[in-house]
């Protein structure tokens, strides 16, 4: 019957939108990982033009596989995907079930909390890396610079001098360098994301069951049996949804850590192939296929979980 | 009966006080930036003056001079507001079809729309510029910003119209047919009145991520379609004698959408969540 | 007129085929009523008849114009829905007016046509309030005025009572009945309540699996049922059946006998058994008998003056002339 085509057809623009959207590009990015393609070469010029005859099989990949960061890549992918969901469950969970009661400003603590969520991602790592964390002009060079006057002060006190002169001297840390900047990202997204995983609990939390609540406390349930037994289990499903969400976001990462790993070693997938695409294409194409196929080994697990968990 | 007492009363002060300062803490870093803002660059870095200095507004008068901000702003506004409506003009239809007649791939089509916001962009960064710059001739243009902005919101956006669509029931859509409303007809007399709470705050998150962008903003424009991600993304550097006006740019870029924020976040649970979490 | 007729008319959904090939006459002006447990496929019917469900093979014929490919609103049918369906944002007087509307009707023909509508369903106070100001009742009303202005060739109900309090039911129960006395146009009628069959229907379909399992006047029904399923599912309480020796007395594999149509006695009776709870509703007693020999229980309604204990012997006797006698296919046995 034809009163139920023209409402099908209405899904067309979308998926072919975004058919083309995946499609194109990716098939370019396929055709480049297999080529020798170069933006700037004195000794090679044809290999700056896109061409078949550049063919390169799987030299590309090989190259990427052997480059010594393409592992620390993946692993730093993980890591900081791994650590910010880890940490802004915990917190969520924690700052959810503090504010649920009912306090003067609840409201206001409310509005404050989730404000962390709207600063945009370039903003937020300028502000934390710069600000905050900077070793030097940064609060936290600053409060380590304040923390060792003090205690310098100290120990010219009379009769417990002494003790504070066993002190070291406090040295403020760098998040700039390899290792640290990775911590760096992960405390501004956790940052931004906890808002996110306390609004979701918070708002799971208001539909608790607060009969089977009266229940437990009538059956001898302390405030922790009634967390571990009620409220955990309750909370199942806005955990597996905050992971899912934010794993959807994450796994394309970018812009805090072009911001604060510019000039050191700190690399996930996305930013390393920028570094690639400065000069080498089938490198870095190469390496974006590595991140799809990464990217589809997740979405894989993802989405049949989203599946399970939305369209029950 | 003491004891519950005591407890409660500790509970009552205490509870609400650890509420405060975690929400505090959290807010603290826009704080910050605020209250930077209102420093001159010699000021932001003294330890002296930390709490206690004289507020001046030069940065905010500064702010076109030192970064010629409003053209970013305005370059901000325009695509967001347009990659929103038109992914809300692709959208709307698209997720009307899905939650009211929904065929045996439905659900296969939601999920694979879903699946193109996970491809690591990067992925095809270098196809990207390469198609928009050497054969299409759009690079750093408004429309290939706003298409790119739309495309990446699209997924999340039907996702959501959807949740709120199916929340309206099948009944109302049903009687509409029996009255002789055809399929424009339903959209514009029953969806779209129905579901408008629904419909304005996706296009108000859609807005949000749009503003917010920081992939293909920074890596698709140059100057002409250059966003204020762009304008705070080339400032990165440790700018420490700056910080005063940085502050004051960051906090032009972000209030807004802050302030925004503050107004949906019900709605941002609903949406966000596919409706799962109520 | 509304004469509709289904020839051989399946449904699919998928592999799952809930209405077998059904041939059904609904002859105009029949107030006709779909009854059948839940899940019975009488709901899909009604929504085929609509429109609202495509056919998987089969004919529709509405006064002898094949309407199997025709839209739900081109059919002149009006649906009147278990939720009400009312369009929310929209006041009374919109609702209503919503489908002449649509029609390209004249605005004073609407206003009038609303006004009749309401002054009809006592709605002329609520014209402007939205529909969450109503109570159930009344939301019922504006769902009928909408379907009334329409002018249908025949109204279709999906349970439209099912969402309203016992009170309301029957009141909103003697004003369609009413109603359609009154316009005398055909009325199609679904609901699991066999009460509101009983009482409203000129004709009762009675369905099970997508299969009809009999057509008939209530009464007719009532008499005569032609299976076993039938005769269980019309009366109130259920008719008792009996299976084993006392029903091989009356040639049957089975036999079945209304609780109406049992006469109790405190000592002498065909049957015999113990009284295991009686409920007094004051016109009438209904007993559950337990230990009779013949079936797991058996319900009697006796007369509200009647009065027997948990535990007391009780002694039974069906009246013979009206024992229902089916085969071992459940099939009447006349």
């Amino acid at each position: 019957m034809s009163n139920r085509t023209l409402p099908r057809l209405l899904q067309t623009p979308a998926v072919v939108l975004l058919l083309f959207w995946m499609l194109i590009p990716l098939s370019m990015t396929l055709y480049f990982s297999f080529i020798r393609y170069v933006l700037n070469s004195l000794r090679r010029p044809e290999w700056t033009k896109p061409s078949l005859s550049n063919w390169r099989g799987f030299g590309n990949y090989e190259f990427v596989l052997n480059n010594k960061d393409f592992l620390l890549a993946i692993q730093n992918s993980l890591l900081i995907v791994c650590s910010i969901l880890f940490f802004t469950v915990i917190f969520g969970i924690l700052i959810a079930v503090l504010i649920n009661k009912s306090f003067p400003g609840q409201g206001i603590v409310r509005v404050l909390l989730i404000s962390p969520f709207f600063v945009m991602p370039a903003v937020n790592a300028v502000l934390w890396i710069n600000m905050i964390l900077d070793p030097v002009l940064g609060l936290q060079g600053l409060a380590v610079n304040g923390l060792n006057e003090v205690i310098q002060a100290l120990r010219e006190a009379p009769l417990i001098g002494w003790f504070f002169s066993l002190w070291p001297e406090l040295t403020p840390i760098s998040f700039r360098a390899t290792q640290t900047s990775a911590i760096a990202v992960i405390i501004m997204v956790t940052w931004q994301w906890t808002p996110f995983a306390v609004l979701i609990f918070m708002t799971s939390l208001q539909s608790e069951d607060q009969q089977q609540k009266e229940a437990a406390i009538l059956d001898g349930a302390g405030a922790w049996s009634q967390f571990r037994f009620l409220t955990l289990p309750h909370l199942g499903r806005p955990i597996a949804i905050v992971v899912m969400i934010q794993a959807i976001f994450h796994l394309s990462l970018y812009a805090e850590i072009e911001i604060v790993s510019r000039g050191n070693g700190n690399k996930n997938l996305p930013y390393l192939i920028g570094e690639f695409a400065n000069n080498n294409i089938g490198a870095a194409s190469a390496t974006g296929i590595f991140a799809v196929i990464l990217a589809n080994i997740v979405a894989f697990f993802l989405l049949r979980m989203i599946g399970k968990t939305l369209m029950e | 009966m003491a004891i519950v007492a005591q407890h409660s009363r500790f509970s009552k002060i205490a509870w609400p006080v650890l509420a405060w300062i975690v929400g505090l803490l959290f807010f603290f870093p826009i704080f910050w930036m605020v209250l930077t803002s209102f420093k001159t660059d010699a000021d932001a870095v003294k330890p002296e003056y930390l709490f206690f200095f004289t507020p001046t507004l030069e940065n905010y008068a500064n702010m076109t001079e030192n970064y010629d901000y409003w053209r970013f702003a305005t370059n901000s506004v325009i695509v967001s507001v347009f990659a929103t409506a038109f992914t809300l003009f692709v959208g709307i239809p698209s997720a009307y079809a899905m939650a009211f007649n929904p065929s045996r791939s439905t659900k296969d089509v939601l999920m694979w729309m879903l699946s193109t916001k996970m491809l690591p962009a990067a992925g095809v960064l270098y196809p990207m510029t390469f198609l928009t710059k050497n054969i299409l001739g759009i690079f750093d243009t408004h429309f290939l910003v706003i298409l790119v902005l739309s495309l990446i919101n699209l997924p999340i956006v039907i996702w959501m119209l959807f949740t709120y669509f199916k929340e309206i029931p099948k009944d109302i859509i049903e009687a509409g047919k029996m009255d002789g409303v055809n399929t424009w007809g339903e959209i514009r007399e029953i969806l779209i009145p129905l579901a408008w709470g629904g419909i304005a705050s996706t296009a108000l998150l859609c807005f949000i991520f749009c503003w917010n962008e920081a992939y293909w903003t920074v890596r698709l424009t140059t100057t002409d379609a250059a966003t204020l991600s762009k304008l705070i993304e080339g400032n990165r550097a440790p700018e420490g004698l700056f910080f005063g006006r940085l502050s004051a740019v960051s906090t032009a870029a972000v209030g807004p959408i802050v302030v925004l924020g503050w107004f949906c976040q019900k709605q941002l649970v609903q949406g966000l969540t596919f409706g799962a979490v109520k | 007129m509304g004469r509709i007729v289904l020839e051989n008319v399946t449904k699919s959904f998928g592999d799952a085929h809930v209405i077998p090939p059904l041939d059904l006459t609904i002859e105009d002006g029949e107030f006709t009523v779909f009854v059948g447990p839940s899940g019975c496929g009488k709901s899909t019917l009604l929504r085929l008849i609509a429109g609202l469900e495509e056919t998987t093979s089969g004919r529709i014929v509405i006064d002898d114009a094949d309407v199997t490919e025709v839209s739900p609103s081109k059919r002149g049918l009006a649906m009147v829905f278990q939720s009400y369906a009312l369009y929310p944002h929209m006041t009374v007087r919109k609702n209503i007016a919503f489908p002449m509307r649509m029609a390209g009707v004249p605005e004073s023909e609407q206003e009038e046509r609303v006004m009749a509508a309401a002054k009809s369903l006592n709605l002329v106070d609520y014209l402007d309030r939205k529909p969450g100001q109503l109570s159930g009742g009344q939301r019922q009303r504006v769902a009928i005025g909408r379907a009334i202005v329409r002018d249908p060739t025949a109204f279709l109900f999906d349970e439209p009572l099912s969402n309203l309090d016992a009170a309301l039911r029957v009141g909103m129960r003697l004003e369609i009945s009413e109603m359609h006395e009154r316009m005398k146009t055909t009325m199609i009628y679904v609901t699991h309540d066999q009460v509101e069959a009983m009482t409203m229907a000129d004709k009762i379909v009675v369905l099970q699996a997508g299969v009809i399992e009999q057509v008939g006047t209530p009464l007719e029904l009532y008499r005569t049922p032609r299976n076993k399923f039938v005769a269980g599912f019309i009366g109130s309480p259920k008719m008792n059946f009996i299976t084993g020796e006392e029903a091989a007395h009356y040639g049957a594999e089975t036999i079945g006998v209304r609780p109406e149509h049992i006469q109790v006695s405190a000592d002498s009776g065909k049957w015999t058994g113990k009284v295991s709870v009686s409920e007094h509703l004051g016109s009438d007693t209904f007993f559950h008998i337990h230990d009779t020999g013949l079936a797991d229980t058996i319900t009697v309604r006796a007369d509200g003056e009647v009065s027997f204990k948990h535990g007391d012997t009780i002694h039974l006797t069906p009246r013979e002339d009206v024992v229902h006698k089916f085969d071992a296919a459940g099939l009447r046995i006349t």
